[in-house]
């Protein structure tokens, strides 16, 4: 295993997470523990129905584990009612998604915000850090279209913009590759690794490509609810 | 076809919400549909019994020109299915210083069971009835505190006769009237001798045979009977009585014609998110080598079956409905009229083929749009709905309301008709094309505001207006059925002040008809608390101008109070000073509208007037039309007197701080003498003890179509929500609170409310004025509308999207946001 040194950004405590279908209990995440400590790009890779997707859902709030504990920055997040997990992932937490999950009819510049609008801060007041981060995706142009006037690559960049636009202690990525040609892929990976590189920003990214992979600095495998293996 | 029959049922129990809300709105317009319908032939029924009267299913009648008539001078005719003899005489009823003029009646009871047969107000029939006894109706007993048994005295001819009540009849057939007063029914014995008549009757009333019409036995009656000796008439005017049914019966039509537009608008919406919904088995189907047809016929059978069993239960409920609406009608009329339920198979028909139809046409819209997509792209999700320009949509939408608008204002006679269905619709269909534009434009406006009094969240609620379908579509939804309940609240209203209030807008308080002496007006003038009296010399059916003999010819002293004592409508404005100036100058004439129309004649044109003992020049000065008075022609005072030796007052009109008390002593100055005096106040007492609970189910019908505009709304929420499920899902993913959430959908829904509520109001005041400018040359006054009723609905509307939104809340709290957004 690689040896890790640093504060830790996030620590997943034997996590459980079980799905009920029907009258059938189904174990997908068999207590799992791991660290990613602040400023890591960390990649998580499997096969389909590894259990990689929930375990970062898991760690990014947005699903609750049956067991175990989620440790942001030492505080137990797993138990946190909706108020409460709403402003971590207001505050702390971005996340990207392999489809974007633009809101369809608010511009580029009103998806990046919404973060921030809806942690009551003035858009007025974020110019300056919006018009940067337009600069830092490429996006400056666009910064009135729709979702539906933009490429999927574009699209994906204005989700890492929102996702970075509250200055997160920590980057999610579910596959934001996964929806992209190649070259497209390989500039958005490109993209996360310099804001990885520039800015420190620690990010876990599920993915199934090994072109991604090679941007992370750690790839824990995950397999039948399990790591299987991290280096 | 085993196997898509089972497709199709899985669908509708998969989905038991959405199926419920179909169901549930195709049930509740069959429902609507077939009561409307129902209660509008109904009521027209209705209408036609009290317009005929006394006649009852006969429609021809037979009268000698000197005298009484002999059945035996009607020839043996196969047109003529039955006829009865009617006897007829008059009668003075005194009470306590109230004069009833009684028309008395008299015929033979097993003739008139035939045609008309009267009933008891206990529900019974009349058997027998044999020397001095006579039949009330229920109408003049309960006035006067007359039961069975008791003894009343009419003066007949001159003479008080003392009768016994044999029985109390309902306000129904032969009791039916049209004018003042009451009418009695005597044997037939009885009334000949009290009349001295040794035989014969007063008319002879007929009913022409089967396939026969009243025109054809009418003409082979005067072809039969020698000329000059018989009078042969069509005993009422059937146009008119139709055309009067018609308008009374509008507001039922008028909810018909709502409940099938929502229902449209709700099977169509609906059907529009379930093909989007069926997309990827759409896709499935094609790519294993189903057809367009094969799609399209699928998606139609669900359609059709929904479209089916609401329509058989709708008819069932429907019938529920009307019973019930119709039993309450009849128990606050228990001694009036009886209203006949009229369930024709057409409506039965009509309300079925409108289910199914409504819900074939509503899906295949966006069914055939659906299964005409290309495969490639629906297989893999890819399919972008095609965007007309919308300056394109919103200029055919501009178009069209000004078509809707102006159409009626230029149309005339049966075009009118056209021109107002044409506009009717053309206002709902063009508000929906601009609805968009309205919405994006007012939600612009939302989101300056409603940052500086809600925040981040009230923008954002207003931002998420802006091009978003499926508030349009709420709006448009909440707009349909807020102006569809207005409207018909409305015209329900106007009909009834207009059939109830004929003194609407009139400014008299009283009026007394009566044999009145210049001495006797000069003591009304005097009496404590008299402010206006107007008394007025009449003369009826005894004037005649260019050969036409006016029914009411009337002549004043101050045509400016006659015009608002008796709210008279001049046909255009300034018509009123030039009338009042032509009075005071000249010999001038004022003609009712319709008379103007029968003579040929116009204002400024000269007609001679006459009576028989004088005959002189008059200018026409105006015309109007007025729902106060028959009267066809006015006159001034000084020249009725000058050219026709007028008099002795027959009628006065008052004011006065206590009409009350005014009344009490224009009784007692009038003592003994025939009189018929009422305060106003009095008259519409009498007048809605007959009419107020015959038009409640107007009412009734107004909280059905509430019920159909929330179900619909509701519907449209739950649609709203499905699709709007995802975008929940991914504020909440950037941080969004239930909290936030609450107050977001919350916003959402006041914003699309008021939006809707503020469209309705203006949709429905431009539908009532085109109903008004359609119903206009029929009647004679001027609504007037109430903001109360505009307000309150528009209100009513914000408070049933603020309740609908509740579910989307409840059910956002439980969403499972992975669920909702690890998938596009």
């Amino acid at each position: 295993m690689k040896t890790i040194t640093g504060a830790i950004a996030v620590e997943g405590k034997h996590i459980v997470k079980d799905f009920q279908i029907g009258n059938t209990t189904t174990k997908v995440l068999k207590d799992i523990s791991l660290q990613v400590m602040q400023r890591e790009f960390v990649s998580i890779m499997g096969p389909s129905g590894s259990g990689k997707s929930t375990l970062l859902y898991i760690l990014g709030g947005l699903d609750a584990p049956t067991s175990g504990q989620i440790m942001l920055n030492g505080t137990d997040i797993s138990r946190f009612d909706d108020e409460k997990m709403s402003r971590i992932r207001r505050q702390k937490i971005g996340f990207v998604f392999q489809f974007y999950n633009l809101i369809p009819n608010l511009n580029v510049e009103e998806n990046i915000m919404l973060p921030l609008l809806l942690d009551g801060k003035k858009m007025g007041s974020y110019k300056k850090q919006l018009d940067e981060i337009l600069e830092l995706v490429g996006l400056s142009e666009r910064r009135k279209h729709t979702p539906r006037e933009l490429s999927g690559g574009q699209q994906q960049r204005v989700a890492i913009a929102r996702a970075l636009i509250g200055k997160p202690e920590i980057l999610f990525a579910d596959e934001p590759t996964g929806n992209l040609d190649s070259k497209t892929g390989a500039e958005i990976m490109s993209l996360l690794r310099e804001i990885n590189q520039s800015s420190g920003q620690t990010i876990i990214m599920v993915t199934h490509s090994p072109e991604a992979v090679k941007s992370t600095s750690r790839v824990i495998t995950v397999q039948d609810g399990v790591i299987q293996k991290c280096v | 076809m085993k196997i898509i029959m089972k497709y199709i049922l899985t669908n509708v129990k998969e989905r038991k919400t959405r199926t419920a809300v179909m169901l549930l709105s195709i049930l509740l317009s069959t429902t609507l549909l077939f009561v409307s319908f129902s209660i509008g032939a109904s009521y027209e029924s209705a209408q036609r019994k009290m317009a005929r009267g006394m006649a009852g299913s006969a429609t021809v009648s037979v009268e000698a020109a000197d005298g009484a008539i002999d059945k035996n001078a009607i020839p043996e005719l196969k047109s003529i299915k039955f006829c009865v003899g009617v006897l007829e005489g008059l009668a003075l009823y005194h009470e306590n210083g109230y004069y009833e003029t009684m028309d008395l009646i008299a015929a033979h009871l097993t003739e008139l069971n035939q045609t008309n047969p009267p009933r008891l107000a206990d529900g019974g029939e009349i058997s027998d009835l044999s020397g001095n006894q006579v039949i009330l109706p229920d109408r003049f007993t309960s006035k006067y505190g007359i039961e069975k048994g008791d003894t009343i005295i009419l003066q007949i001819g001159g003479e008080p006769i003392t009768l016994e009540v044999a029985g109390v009849a309902a306000y129904d057939t032969v009791f039916l009237r049209h004018t003042r007063g009451a009418t009695a029914l005597l044997p037939i014995s009885t009334l000949r001798e009290l009349l001295g008549q040794t035989g014969g009757y007063s008319k002879i009333l007929m009913e022409p045979a089967d396939a026969v019409s009243t025109s054809e036995l009418k003409n082979e009656l005067s072809a039969a009977l020698p000329g000059g000796e018989y009078q042969v008439s069509e005993v009422v005017n059937e146009a008119q009585i139709t055309a009067d049914a018609r308008q009374k019966s509008m507001p039922f039509f008028l909810i018909s014609f709502f409940s099938l537009t929502m229902s449209v608008f709700i099977i169509y919406s609906s059907y529009k998110v379930i093909t989007l919904d069926r997309l990827p088995v759409i896709g499935t189907f094609r790519s294993i080598g189903a057809t367009q047809s094969n799609v399209t016929r699928i998606l139609l059978l669900e359609s059709a079956l929904y479209g089916c069993l609401g329509g058989v239960l709708g008819i069932p409920v429907g019938t529920v409905v009307l019973k019930l609406i119709l039993r309450g009608m009849g128990q606050s009329l228990s001694q009036g009229i009886e209203i006949p339920v009229v369930i024709s198979p057409f409506s039965i028909l009509f309300s079925f083929s409108v289910a199914l139809i409504v819900s074939l046409l509503s899906a295949w819209i966006p069914v055939r749009r659906a299964s005409r997509l290309p495969v490639k792209e629906v297989v893999l999700g890819t399919v972008e709905e095609k965007q007309v320009p919308r300056p394109v949509i919103v200029g055919i939408g501009l178009v069209l309301f000004a078509a809707s608008v102006i159409l009626p204002k230029l149309a005339s006679g049966n075009m009118l008709y056209i021109a107002g269905g044409f506009s009717l619709l053309g206002l709902i269909a063009a508000t929906i094309l601009i609805v968009p534009l309205l919405t994006n434009l007012l939600s612009a406006g939302m989101e300056r505001l409603y940052g500086g009094i809600f925040g981040n969240e009230g923008r954002l609620a207003a931002r998420n207006m802006r091009d978003n379908k499926n508030i349009i579509q709420n709006i448009t939804l909440l707009f349909i059925s807020i102006s569809a309940v207005i409207a018909i609240t409305v015209v329900g209203n106007f009909v009834t002040t207009y059939v109830s209030d004929v003194f609407n807008g009139a400014e008299l308080e009283g009026f007394a008809d009566g044999y009145m002496e210049p001495e006797f007006v000069e003591q009304v003038k005097e009496m404590d608390g008299m402010e206006k009296v107007l008394p007025v010399y009449v003369f009826e059916n005894q004037m005649q101008g260019n050969g036409l003999t006016f029914t009411r010819l009337e002549a004043t002293d101050n045509v400016e109070w006659y015009s608002s004592m008796l709210a008279l409508h001049y046909t255009k404005s300034g018509m009123k000073e030039q009338t009042v100036s032509a009075f005071s100058e000249e010999r001038a004439v004022l003609l009712s509208e319709s008379c103007m129309e029968q003579m040929g004649v116009s204002v400024g044109d000269m007609i001679t007037l006459t009576n028989g003992t004088g005959q002189s020049e008059y200018r026409v000065a105006g015309s109007f039309k007025s729902r106060a008075t028959d009267v066809e022609a006015v006159i001034p005072s000084r020249y009725a007197e000058i050219d026709f030796g007028a008099s002795v007052y027959d009628f006065l009109a008052y004011t006065a701080a206590d009409p009350d008390a005014v009344m009490v002593q224009i009784r007692d100055l009038f003592g003994e003498t025939s009189n018929w005096s009422r305060t106003v106040e009095e008259f519409n007492t009498d007048a809605l003890s007959t009419v107020g609970a015959f038009l409640q189910p107007m009412h009734s019908m107004t909280y059905f179509i509430l019920l159909l505009a929330t179900v619909g709304i509701i519907n449209n929420l739950l649609i709203n929500y499905i699709q709007k499920r995802r975008t929940i899902a991914m504020y909440k993913s950037v941080g969004l609170s239930n909290k936030q959430n609450r107050k977001m959908t919350l916003i959402e829904g006041f914003s699309s409310g008021l939006i809707g509520a503020a469209i309705a109001i203006f949709v429905s005041y431009m539908e009532v004025q085109t109903i008004f400018l359609v119903a206009g040359p029929k009647i004679s006054t001027v609504p007037e509308l109430d903001a109360g009723v505009f307000l309150s609905a528009g209100a009513m509307g914000i408070v049933v999207t603020l309740i609908g939104s509740v579910v989307p809340i409840f059910k956002s709290r439980q969403m499972k946001l992975v669920e909702e957004i690890k998938f596009e």
